[in-house]
């Protein structure tokens, strides 16, 4: 019945501050009035353990064990604004989600910088249903944090509330805040499907991969480092010779080409049917095979490599959603 | 959780602070509590470091049984401060051997700030102080480490937390002089006698061999005006009528509730008005000087044999409003129930002091020559005066009296008393203080245990009770023993080195002015000096209100003074010396009507200001460019630096 009874007044409290703070825009720089605060259970059983002193020192008329007792109670009390103080006039900069599958947890990446000469200490950042992430920020010092979320459903999904809390400087308090940031993350269909790859559509294909022969790789040029790419494939001569980072492109490697689309998965509905998409195309990736998409609405031309390949999941992603 | 490194503050301050509160603690502690507590932190500290397994739950249990059984052993009870304190100990320390998550840390730092608690209720001296600081400071610490996040280091935790209570320090002076104290007590607390020094209530003066030369004060005076002379300083104590031969006893009747003959004493002569602070006692008299009038509304009840008795124990030093009357009188004749008391005699001791006595009463005319005729035997009998006597056997009187002839107060009055009651006169041993050291530092009037004394009191017909001081007679260089006169040859010890070095006794008289000003005004604050204070402020009325709207006003302001303070280091440092120096052209510009938009850029500024103000462009330019080139250019020499910041100062 407690709990209960608290989930729905942690519901209202959410629900009222979500509508009093708006959402936020970055950079965004924590102020007082969005900063809540409240005692920890250590923090209630020290307010008890100083009634328990304040009583014993009136009634024997203890000066000193009262004196005592009032220099704990402004302890707690200046430890509670140096709580508040720990979130208070943090900067965060930037947040940046990475792309992740429909089911897994996924990864928020928020830059928090520090411009007071104060380090701030038992900082932790988490998402609703998961995990603190700890961190901290010395004086003048900026730090990047990767919090998890879940990454429920397929698409481009608002990043739900990031709760930034502190316990600093001794755990009787813990002060948090709320951010609505306006920041989305494309979630990719969920890797399931236990298909095989279809076959092959070798026959049909770019000319760059016909003009070779199989199974011999065909050096096609140079083009900028994405990341992602494997350190194996970077030119690092030319980069010895203080060209930047390029990556050697061959053409014609392993041979098999794919090209992937709705033909044959009829019978699936159209999630399970985006879910084997994907999971064909990481097969591909596995296997470093060619691989394009043909779909209503979402057409990639072959190809190989980690970008390109984030580019077919995001199209999957966002398939139904408009342009992306 | 992860156990938190012992070379980090997580485990070393909480057992560093319990440690030290302990030890501050260890006068009332049972002798195998420290012991104990050393085991367990060793045996913790090896345990994180070595990590060998901690013992089991069954083990822990019996544990914590066997550690109260040894609280029982030790004080047969689990009442009390000391059984209470020894029990927090013992529980803590076996806490150690199980420590290892934070909430087990947060429970042995509460542990230690009660243990702190139960120290600070039982002692209360100012040297004390510094012990109770540095107990509070780790214990802080100790909290401080236990906030989560990364482990800090020892010092930085110190140091912090030296800050925080630093910070805190207004906030407890403001509740302390204003949070409303009670002016009773629920409940009181369980006795702890042992502790206490000086008088008991009872006197045995065979078994005596040797009187304790305490330093430790007793009381202390502050008069009026001028304080009485040496001859009558005599402070009243317990008032013994009961004698079995050994010992000298109170008599029941004449306790708390005992028909009070105040009105009978007619207080005549002149009158002292003093406060006094009572050190702690165990016999629950207010030792004051003779005969003071019982304070109003304070406690304390005047008995029939004019003890001022207090109707609680004097457990904490206590001050007291009072006026003596030196030499108040009760010319009222004896009812003869107190007659038959202050006359008994155990049958068959002392028959050669009984022989003697009423042959010395015989020859007399009356009992005031009769007392005389036995002072004279005082006087004349070659009687010694030692702190060192021989012991004296069943019949004491006969051998103080006429074997060994040496003996203190107590055995002369002893002695004296038994005289004058074989000889028929009433009489009554009255124990105390006699005399007093002046403190011209403080202002007062400091008596010593080393000066407690017992003296008697005959009654005699029309006069009443009189004081009759049998070791006036014996050595009356003791009574007379001036002030700040140490080493009467009486002493021993380190009274008697003090006279030779005049700044050792200046500065004990200073340290002792520094105590009592403790005592009096830090210990001894109370609500009556709460509204003293209230007053003295200028607040209107002296009740509960007044104090509330004070601790209020005192607090907002602390509130105020902590969130400005803290939350100003939160924000942006002060910028350093270049951008202020930039800071300062941009106001002067934008006083002069041409402000920079926020975002834009110094050399920005410059171009669009060459459009409208040519002038003021090309002045501002060089600037502009040294301000770039030091802003976000290489490291610049120190000599470039001060040249830009002249230039900018410079600008007009």
């Amino acid at each position: 019945m407690f709990a209960a009874l608290r989930r729905r007044l942690s519901g209202r409290i959410e629900r009222w501050a979500r509508k009093r703070q708006g959402t936020d825009s970055l950079p965004l720089q924590l102020q007082g009035r969005r900063l809540y605060i409240l005692p920890t259970r250590a923090g209630i059983a020290f307010a008890l353990l100083l009634f328990v002193m304040l009583v014993a020192g009136l009634n024997y008329s203890n000066s000193l064990a009262l004196f005592l007792t009032f220099m704990l109670a402004g302890f707690m009390l200046v430890g509670m604004h140096e709580c508040q103080r720990t979130l208070q006039g943090l900067e965060l900069a930037q947040a940046q989600a990475a792309d992740c599958h429909a089911g897994d947890d996924g990864l928020v990446e928020l830059r928090f910088s520090n411009p007071a000469r104060l380090p701030r200490r038992a900082l932790a950042a988490r998402t609703p249903g998961l995990a603190d992430t700890g961190f901290e920020l010395q004086r003048n010092g900026s730090a990047s944090v990767q919090v998890k979320f879940h990454a429920t459903r397929r698409g481009r999904q608002r990043l739900e509330r990031i709760e930034l809390s502190t316990t600093a400087p001794f755990g009787l308090f813990r002060c948090w805040t709320w951010l609505y940031l306006p920041v989305d993350a494309v979630i990719y269909p969920r890797l399931a499907g236990a298909r095989a790859l279809p076959a092959p559509a070798a026959g049909r294909l770019t000319q760059q991969s016909a003009a070779s022969a199989p199974g011999e790789d065909e050096w096609a040029g140079l083009r900028p480092y994405q990341s992602g790419d494997s350190p194996r494939s970077i030119a690092w001569k030319s980069w010895a010779r203080g060209a930047p980072l390029l990556v050697a492109q061959y053409a014609g490697s392993g041979g098999s080409d794919y090209l992937f689309s709705f033909a044959g998965l009829e019978s699936l509905d159209l999630e399970a049917r985006l879910s084997q998409l994907a999971a064909w195309i990481s097969e591909c990736a596995r296997l470093d095979a060619a691989c394009g998409l043909h779909l209503p609405g979402a057409e990639a031309p072959l190809g190989r490599g980690a970008a390109h390949r984030t580019a077919l999941l995001r199209q999957l992603a966002l398939y139904g959603e408009g342009t992306s | 959780m992860k156990l938190p490194g012992p070379e980090r503050g997580g485990t070393l301050l909480p057992i560093a602070a319990l440690f030290a509160t302990a030890v501050v603690n260890a006068h009332h502690l049972a002798w195998w509590c420290l012991p104990m507590l050393t085991l367990a932190a060793a045996w913790h500290l090896r345990a994180v470091l070595r990590g060998f397994p901690q013992p089991g739950r069954v083990a822990r249990i019996g544990f914590a049984l066997i550690l109260t059984v040894g609280v029982l052993l030790s004080f047969r009870t689990l009442n009390g401060l000391a059984a209470g304190a020894t029990l927090l100990v013992a529980m803590t320390a076996a806490k150690l051997f199980e420590a290892r998550s934070r909430r087990d840390w947060y429970v042995i730092s509460g542990a230690t700030l009660f243990l702190l608690l139960a120290a600070c209720l039982d002692r209360q001296q100012l040297w004390r102080l510094p012990l109770y600081a540095l107990c509070l400071w780790l214990s802080a610490a100790a909290l401080r480490g236990l906030a989560g996040g990364a482990a800090l280091p020892v010092p930085t935790l110190l140091r912090e937390s030296a800050r925080q209570l630093v910070y805190a320090l207004p906030l407890a002076i403001v509740c302390f002089l204003f949070f409303p104290r009670l002016p009773g007590a629920f409940w009181a607390m369980a006795g702890d006698d042992e502790a206490i020094t000086g008088l008991s209530e009872e006197m045995s003066p065979g078994r005596i061999a040797r009187l304790t030369e305490s330093d430790e004060p007793a009381l202390r005076a502050r008069f009026d005006g001028a304080p009485p002379p040496v001859a009558q300083r005599y402070w009243r104590g317990p008032v013994l009528h009961e004698f079995d031969g050994y010992t000298w006893r109170r008599h029941r009747g004449m306790g708390v509730g005992a028909g009070s003959p105040a009105g009978a004493l007619e207080y005549g002569g002149p009158a002292y008005h003093y406060s006094e602070t009572l050190e702690p006692n165990t016999h629950g008299t207010v030792v004051a000087l003779e005969m003071s009038r019982p304070p109003e509304g304070a406690y304390v009840t005047q008995s029939a044999d004019y003890q001022l008795l207090s109707r609680r124990p004097i457990l904490q030093p206590h001050s007291y409003e009072l006026t003596a009357y030196p030499l108040a009188v009760n010319r009222e004749a004896l009812s003869p129930e107190a007659r038959q008391i202050d006359l008994a005699l155990p049958p068959g001791r002392n028959p050669r002091a009984r022989e003697f006595a009423l042959r010395l009463r015989a020859q007399s005319a009356d009992a005031a020559a009769f007392v005389n005729n036995v002072f004279a035997f005082l006087r004349d009998g070659g009687f010694v005066y030692t702190l060192t006597p021989q012991r004296l056997g069943r019949d004491s009187a006969d051998e103080l009296l006429f074997r060994t002839r040496q003996g203190f107060c107590g055995h002369y009055a002893s002695a004296f008393v038994d005289l004058m009651r074989e000889g028929g006169v009433p009489a009554r041993v009255v124990t105390g203080y006699q005399g007093g050291e002046w403190n011209p530092i403080g202002g007062y009037l400091l008596v010593r245990q080393q000066d407690a004394h017992a003296w008697a009191e005959v009654w005699l017909p029309g006069r009443g009770w009189l004081r009759a001081d049998p070791t006036a007679m014996v050595a009356p260089e003791r009574l007379s023993r001036e002030l700040l006169q140490f080493g009467d040859g009486l002493g021993s010890g380190p009274a008697s080195l003090l006279g030779s070095r005049p700044w050792l006794t200046t500065t004990l008289q200073a340290w002792d002015a520094l105590n009592a000003w403790w005592q009096d005004e830090v210990v001894g604050f109370n609500f009556a000096r709460q509204l003293h204070l209230a007053d003295r402020l200028g607040f209107g009325d002296r009740d509960w209100q007044t104090l509330a709207i004070a601790l209020g006003a005192g607090m907002c302001a602390w509130l105020a003074w902590i969130a400005w303070t803290l939350r100003r280091a939160a924000h942006a440092a002060r910028p350093d010396a270049i951008t202020q120096a930039w800071r300062r052209i941009d106001r002067r510009l934008a006083r002069a009507g041409l402000p920079r938009a926020p975002q834009e850029g110094v050399l920005a500024y410059c171009e669009r200001l060459a459009l409208t103000q040519p002038a003021t462009a090309e002045a501002l330019r060089p600037l502009a460019h040294r301000y770039v080139q030091l802003r976000y250019g290489p490291p610049a020499a120190p000599a470039e630096l001060q040249g830009f910041l002249r230039a900018a100062r410079a600008y007009r």
